[in-house]
């Protein structure tokens, strides 16, 4: 029981400090992440703006959240939400020949390819388990 | 019945969450990139995202400022120059006249540069003043990406034909399908 704890919180360490950092080295640069959005050309320029304002803070917030246990289903939710929403969009990019920079990291990004969509997958193994495991009930 | 009920329960406490979280992301954005969204409902930021501020030289231009400086550019205008930001093969398909060629997807990914003679690129142009960069048109975004590597280099005069290669063609301007 011990160790499954260690290893949930580990899960929540993982995602959650990936998608802080993510986060913020977007937030430090909207425009380059407009572009980024802009360059899967599946979402129209205003909307992709919009994302770029608002989805890097609701990264970092969900990241936060989860390590530090506040919402912490919610954020998982939230999280596998936007994993599935990646790896649907790399995924559709790779099926369009479109060769571009993930947008990921900001301006660390890496390409759009399979090995991203294979990242986001363990990243989003992880934030299921954290979703669908039942804290322990504690009995008197 | 019980069971259920605490399934209800859980789910919408899981979606208040999920909106919870939502609502902050969006304050906070608005809050902390308010002048970004007061330059964008200015009009800043409609035709792409490129910072005006930081990228002061570059602008888009139409298909007949592109015609007019390719006429000037056939008149013998040295310092005129059209950069095809499309993949080798989409160069060697067809190009406007005299079009150099550097494929975007080759600079941000050296190890894609092929040797050989018929596509020597670089980000240095002696002599060129005005640069005309072009990617397919319609969402093609190589362009925007090349424009503002090319102003990185110095060029303080780089203009971005966003009706792009289709555009061109549609319009039954010259082409080239050489190298």
């Amino acid at each position: 029981m011990i160790r499954r704890r260690w290893l949930l919180f580990l899960f929540r360490l993982i995602v959650g400090g990936v998608f802080i950092w993510a986060g913020a080295l977007k937030i430090a640069d909207p425009l380059e992440f407009a572009q980024s959005i802009k360059n899967y050309q599946v979402f129209p320029h205003g909307l992709a703006f919009l994302m770029a304002i608002v989805l890097p803070w609701v990264e970092v917030i969900s990241g936060a959240f989860l390590i530090i246990g506040v919402f912490k289903r919610s954020s998982a939710l939230l999280i596998s939400l936007l994993l599935i929403g990646f790896i649907g969009l790399v995924g559709l990019a790779l099926a369009r020949g479109i060769d571009t920079s993930c947008g990921c990291f900001g301006s660390l990004s890496r390409r759009a390819d399979f090995s991203l969509i294979l990242t986001d997958a363990v990243l989003l193994v992880f934030a299921l388990t954290i979703l669908f495991t039942r804290p322990a009930r504690h009995n008197p | 019945m019980i069971r259920i009920r605490e399934r209800t329960t859980t789910l919408g406490s899981l979606v208040r969450g999920v909106a919870a979280i939502i609502g902050l992301g969006i304050v906070l954005g608005a809050v902390f990139h308010f002048p970004l969204l007061r330059r964008f409902a200015a009009g800043e930021f409609r035709q792409s995202f490129i910072d005006r501020r930081e990228y002061a030289g570059i602008r888009f231009i139409s298909l007949g400022e592109t015609q007019d400086l390719f006429a000037q550019k056939m008149q013998g205008d040295a310092g005129l120059l059209f950069i095809d930001s499309r993949s080798r093969d989409d160069f060697a398909a067809g190009h406007i006249p005299g079009a150099q060629a550097v494929p975007l997807d080759e600079v941000q990914r050296p190890e894609k540069k092929q040797a050989g003679p018929e596509f020597p690129w670089t980000l240095d142009f002696p002599g060129a003043q005005t640069l005309v960069v072009y990617c397919e048109g319609g969402d093609c975004q190589t362009s925007i990406a090349l424009a503002k590597l090319i102003h990185d280099k110095g060029y303080k005069d780089v203009r971005i034909f966003s009706g792009g290669w289709s555009e061109w063609s549609a319009a039954g301007l010259p082409e080239e399908r050489r190298p």
